[in-house]
């Protein structure tokens, strides 16, 4: 056999494992339910839960900050964060969270948050200015 | 019934509609009519001279998109809904251009104008390649246009138009109204984080880069289709090469711009919409080196070829991710769906279809040999080299890709929890492999090398990357891991031994340089983003309390961010800092942070000042941006992470006096008595019998009496008089006085007869709400190999491209 063909099989060998390895690596979209189960961390996607108070005070520690969010399923779960609140995030649309439980509180050590910014949601806003009838 | 819209300027949108549809229409007959100049070879150049008038007239209707589009938003044409969208009035004219691309339309017109640029330097100069290599240009120019056609074909709209209408494209009652214009004061404005002059240069190089892409597929396609195998490597090497450096140059661009931007905090992130980028580059890359192995010893053909064509077939699929909004819950910066999502995987479609069916069609004609190679060749180990690249590439694909793999199966599979840590683990190997290899390649003679020879040269450089690995880690601090080390020790390999090379080229074989001074800059390119990678430390850790972060005890992490107070001096790290004030300019605010470094003695051996800023948009909130202080061997990078809400938020109407001071203490004083308050205190002087109140007349019976006060601060004495009268018949009123300077207002409030004493009332003003800041630094060790690494790549990959451009004029 060639040398050429024995090395591409050996290279198409180690692709193979490279892209089970890739699965292995990766993590799972879970609800809340899910994540008391395990301890490895896992996505979690949802939404902020806006009526419950959101805690933020850098005065008083720079690097926490809880939320409560509900899940897909609709679980609710107090979300704490070790890091600054993300700008914007109450009007985030939908919260990706990476992290695991520990206790009864959601330990993120990632937010990804979808804003309905004028960046990606055409709604137009008219002006405060409107035309004033003129005055005679 | 048709509305009579007041005020619109419909000339310049159907102007530019008619342009896109003349660009879409003249590209096909181009496309048509190279494919006819091609098969009917040269003895009829009818077909051919259609073509060029026809991609003429194709460039000229890109120009003229573009012109239009620039008119819109130029004059702030908010019936449009591409100027109402991406710009606003107070845009300055640089910002402008970008606000040209910020949107997935005009960014689709940069890539077919620069398509339509290499289609005319190709007229002038591919000679006999003209007519197949255009015919592929051409059918991509026509993909290209057609994504910004905007027209309804059998019911589904094909493309986004940019010139589409703002009441077209969105619903509103205001539509209803004939002056609707009129009520439409601004459009939405740029995204403050394209706001960057990085934001005016990248886009255009990184598209000219996906651009020239289609260059070496179309002639390696060409070379298929007209059986020229072997002629085609020779003219589609500088094409090649010139696409690497551009896509290069503009993800380093991106790199930059990252960094010095945006508050990612670092220069390469994994992120999906940047691996979609650097995916073709690499194939690219390889395809290069496997085009070289078979100019030179005839091995080799079909990888040159696939890895040419895959290379383009990867841009499409690096736009099909990017654009079609199937990245959404993995990326951050991707463009969201435009309804183009079938659009963007058929064009990805059509290409792999022409790839494929063309190797099908000239699969038994093509010059594969049957030889083995040596193994002390150089086309061997450039063959080698290839082929790991293209793994880290699958590996990079198969972990991006996840997303898609989920669309394609159902399934719901989340990308790496730590996407960093997972293709470091994987691209460190595949670095460490493919420099060692370039270093000792060099070494190879094509065909074959004396093994014996070649061991001795290697060994000096071997012997001297060692020494030199050592002393690096050691300065660099990058022992931690044994990966690491391998790596710097690779890198360092590959710098010496190209570097001998060069040295080499210095003497007389210049033609080498280009490829030394490309491996070298590789080398160093590797090793910066290694020693930066690996060793940044984030130095505003937040462990003076003792108080642990709260639910945070267990894992004892302790937080990247530090609250600071207006001029109050923290230590961090090394350095003592402080954050000073803040200045607003335009719609930016810029805090000014004291960084200062104290030697032994006390004395200030180093200071700086940085700028970091934040920009209080009123659409998107709060926008960081870093400011770093560039060291020759590290950076310190800092940015806010939040900051005090703005001054004059609690200013509302209908407060008093009263409510700026704390609650009052009350005094009985006499003359000669001292009262003490928080910073300092007040001596009573006297008593004024004949006080004079201003607008008030007093008559006989009136007492009005002041009380002589000495108010002592730490700055200074002031004197204050407060009033008590006593208006016959009526209630005592008295007059206080402020004091501003100490914060003070003291009231004479009584007058008590009997035990012969005074009432003083004072009133101390609450302390002003200091401002504070949070913020994140982050030192950056060795960062500038990295870039002056990119920057000798680039130098390297142009040398590379006068000789392969030489040697066409004189073969």
């Amino acid at each position: 056999m060639k040398k050429s063909s024995i090395i591409g099989i050996i290279i198409i060998a180690i692709a193979i494992g490279v892209i089970i390895s890739t699965y292995a690596d990766s993590s799972t979209y879970a609800n809340f339910s899910e994540a008391v189960k395990t301890q490895s961390e896992l996505h979690v996607v949802g939404n902020l839960n806006k009526q419950k108070e959101m805690v933020y005070n850098p005065q008083e520690d720079a690097n926490y900050f809880a939320f409560y969010m509900k899940d897909k399923s609709g679980v609710e779960c107090k979300v704490v964060f070790n890091g600054t609140k993300p700008q914007d995030f109450e009007k985030s649309e939908q919260i990706v969270l990476t992290g695991k439980m520990q206790g009864d509180e959601f330990h993120a050590s990632k937010i990804l948050m979808k804003c309905p910014s004028k960046y990606n949601k055409d709604q137009v806003e008219v002006s405060a200015h409107t035309a004033q009838p003129s005055k005679i | 019934m048709d509305i009579q819209f007041v005020g619109e300027h419909l000339l310049p949108g159907r102007l530019g509609q008619f342009f896109i549809i003349l660009s879409f229409g003249s590209a096909i007959l181009a496309a048509v009519s190279y494919y006819y100049a091609t098969i009917s070879g040269a003895f009829d150049n009818s077909w051919r001279r259609i073509a060029r008038i026809a991609t003429w007239l194709n460039t000229t209707a890109v120009v003229g998109i573009g012109a239009c589009l620039f008119y819109i938003i130029y004059n702030h044409l908010f019936e449009y809904h591409y100027a109402w969208a991406h710009s606003s009035k107070a845009l300055p004219v640089y910002y402008i251009i970008s606000s040209f691309w910020e949107g997935q339309e005009g960014s689709f017109w940069l890539w077919t104008f620069w398509q339509g640029v290499l289609a005319n330097v190709l007229i002038w100069r591919a000679k006999s390649w003209e007519s197949p290599v255009l015919t592929i240009v051409m059918v991509s120019q026509a993909m290209l246009s057609s994504m910004l056609l905007g027209v309804e074909i059998f019911g589904t709209r094909v493309g986004s138009s940019p010139f589409i209408l703002l009441r077209s494209a969105i619903e509103a009652p205001i539509f209803a109204r004939p002056d609707y214009l009129s009520l439409i004061a601004d459009g939405n404005g740029l995204n403050p984080l394209l706001q960057n002059y990085w934001m005016v240069i990248h886009p255009p190089t990184l598209f000219l880069g996906f651009a020239s892409m289609i260059v070496p597929f179309a002639y390696a396609i060409a070379g298929l289709w007209t059986k020229r195998f072997h002629e085609w490597t020779k003219p589609v090497m500088p094409w090649a090469l010139f696409a690497v450096m551009i896509l290069g140059t503009g993800i380093v661009m991106g790199s930059f711009w990252a960094y010095e931007a945006l508050n990612f905090g670092g220069f390469w992130a994994w992120d999906p919409v940047e691996n979609a980028s650097i995916i073709p580059w690499l194939t690219l890359i390889a395809a290069v080196h496997v085009l070289l192995a078979y100019k030179h010893s005839g091995h080799s053909y079909f990888t040159a070829t696939f890895l040419t064509l895959i290379s383009f077939v990867l841009v499409l699929y690096a736009s099909f991710l990017t654009r079609s909004g199937i990245l959404g819950e993995t990326s951050v910066h991707a463009f969201t769906d435009l309804g183009m999502f079938w659009h963007l995987v058929i064009d990805v479609l059509i290409f792999a279809a022409i790839a494929v069916a063309f190797l099908v069609w000239r699969w038994k004609e093509l010059p594969i040999t049957k030889k083995d190679e040596e193994t002390y060749s150089r086309e061997f180990w450039l063959f080698i080299g290839a082929l790991v690249l293209t793994v880290a590439c699958v590996q990079i694909i198969s972990s991006t890709s996840i997303p898609v793999f989920n669309a394609m199966f159902g399934t719901k599979v989340a990308p790496p929890v730590e996407p960093v840590q997972h293709y470091n683990k994987w691209q460190v190997p595949f670095a460490i492999v493919i420099a060692l290899i370039s270093g000792f390649a060099q070494f190879l003679k094509y065909k074959n090398t004396d093994s014996s020879k070649f061991f001795i040269s290697i060994v000096v450089s071997l012997v001297a990357a060692a020494i030199l690995t050592g002393i690096l880690v050691y300065i660099t601090k990058v022992y931690s891991n044994p990966m690491f080390i391998l790596l710097t020790f690779a890198g360092l390999f590959s710098i010496i031994a190209n570097g001998k090379l060069l040295g080499e080229a210095l003497k007389g074989k210049w033609k080498l340089a280009g490829s030394a001074v490309a491996h070298i800059g590789f080398g160093l390119l590797l090793i910066g983003a290694l020693v930066a990678a690996a060793t940044n430390k984030v130095i505003s850790v937040n462990n003076s309390g003792p108080i642990p972060i709260k639910g945070f005890e267990k894992e004892n992490k302790s937080g990247e961010n530090l609250m600071m107070y207006q001029n109050e001096p923290i230590k961090m790290d090394k350095y003592t800092i402080t954050y000073l004030n803040d200045t607003t300019e335009g719609p930016n605010t810029y805090v000014k942070v004291n960084y200062k470094v104290y030697d032994k003695d006390g004395k200030v051996s180093e200071e700086f000042n940085l700028y970091p800023n934040v920009q209080i948009n009123p659409k998107m909130g709060l926008i960081a941006s870093p400011d770093t202080k560039h060291y020759i061997f590290h950076d310190v990078y800092t940015h806010l992470s939040s900051i005090a809400p703005p001054e004059g938020n609690h200013d509302h109407e209908g407060h008093t006096d009263e409510e700026n001071y704390l609650d009052p203490s009350t005094h009985e004083v006499n003359i000669g008595d001292t009262v003490r308050y928080k910073t300092g205190f007040i001596v009573v002087k006297g008593i004024n019998k004949d006080a004079k109140i201003k607008d008030i007349s007093l008559n006989q019976n009136d007492i009005a009496v002041g009380m002589a006060l000495e108010v002592n601060t730490p700055d200074g004495k002031y004197d204050a008089e407060p009033i008590y009268l006593l208006k016959a018949g009526q209630q005592p009123v008295d007059f206080g006085k402020n004091v501003d300077q100490a914060g003070l207002k003291l009231r004479f409030t009584k007058i008590d007869p009997a035990k012969k004493t005074l009432e003083l009332m004072v009133y101390q003003k609450k302390p002003a709400e200091k401002k504070w800041i949070v913020l994140k630094a982050i030192v950056f060790p060795y960062i500038n190999l990295f870039w002056a690494g990119s920057i000798i790549m680039v130098v390297g990959f142009l040398l590379s491209i006068f000789r392969r451009n030489k040697e066409l004029k004189t073969a």
